[in-house]
């Protein structure tokens, strides 16, 4: 695959990084707004003005994130809560979100497919499984009834 | 007795949900794991590294928590499993 490129929006300065632009932008809705930026400007663009990213946004992020999806936070409230402590750690000790049930190798293409959400839905823990969940079980497939 | 490691890591709940198992089976069968933790310890991390090659294809090609591991003899048991299973393993 390509190197994956940083765009932004040039009538609301939202960051993308990818292959390609989107067509439409998620924030303002303007169509074809997208040009290609560098690195170095999707940080400064994106780093100003961020408000910390507590736990609790975290909590919220991934509830709306699997509300469309086929998959649910784990039910298991105690569960949850030591999987978050050590997302958090990970993130303040290692300097990302990585997944507290498996360990970053240093080599960088690898680690960032530990960050949480991972893409656990091609592993072997989830895929093809009834009752499939991703490694740590922070993410459970979602039953008929939930 | 050949030498038993286990890799774990503190907030990983499949690791709490072992470590009670693995210490009914030192009690049982008078065998000794050493527990290394690998996010808070780095040279415990290091150590699990180093072993790369031998544990991530037993493990869906990542190093993951619980892994036990037998240098001697490179066996290797991944993930939460039932205390029979991992006294068999032990006692390969």
């Amino acid at each position: 695959m390509p190197p994956k490129k940083y765009w932004r929006c040039f009538i609301c300065n939202d960051i993308h990084y990818g292959l390609f632009p989107p067509v439409l932008c998620p924030t303002c809705k303007v169509k074809n707004a997208y040009v290609e930026i560098s690195e170095q400007e999707a940080r400064k663009m994106s780093l100003p003005g961020a408000a910390p990213f507590t736990k609790e946004d975290f909590r919220r992020a991934i509830q709306a994130f699997v509300a469309k999806n086929e998959f649910q936070v784990n039910p298991e409230q105690d569960r949850v809560e030591t999987l978050l402590e050590g997302i958090f750690a990970n993130e303040s000790n290692h300097g990302l979100k990585y997944c507290p049930c498996r360990l970053a190798t240093k080599d960088f293409a690898e680690d960032i497919k530990i960050v949480c959400p991972c893409n656990f839905t091609i592993h072997e823990t989830y895929q093809g499984q009834e009752k499939g969940e991703c490694w740590c079980s922070l993410f459970v497939r979602r039953t008929k009834n939930a | 007795m050949p030498k038993l490691l286990m890799f774990h890591a503190r907030e990983c709940p499949h690791c709490r949900r072992m470590m009670p198992l693995v210490e009914r089976l030192e009690k049982e069968e008078g065998v000794v794991f050493e527990k290394l933790e690998v996010w808070h310890d780095e040279k415990n991390a290091e150590m699990m590294r180093s072993y790369r090659n031998i544990l991530a294809p037993k493990c869906g090609g990542q190093l993951r928590t619980p892994t036990f591991f037998k240098p001697e003899t490179n066996d290797v048991l991944c993930g939460e499993v039932e205390y029979d299973k991992l006294k068999g393993w032990a006692a390969q």
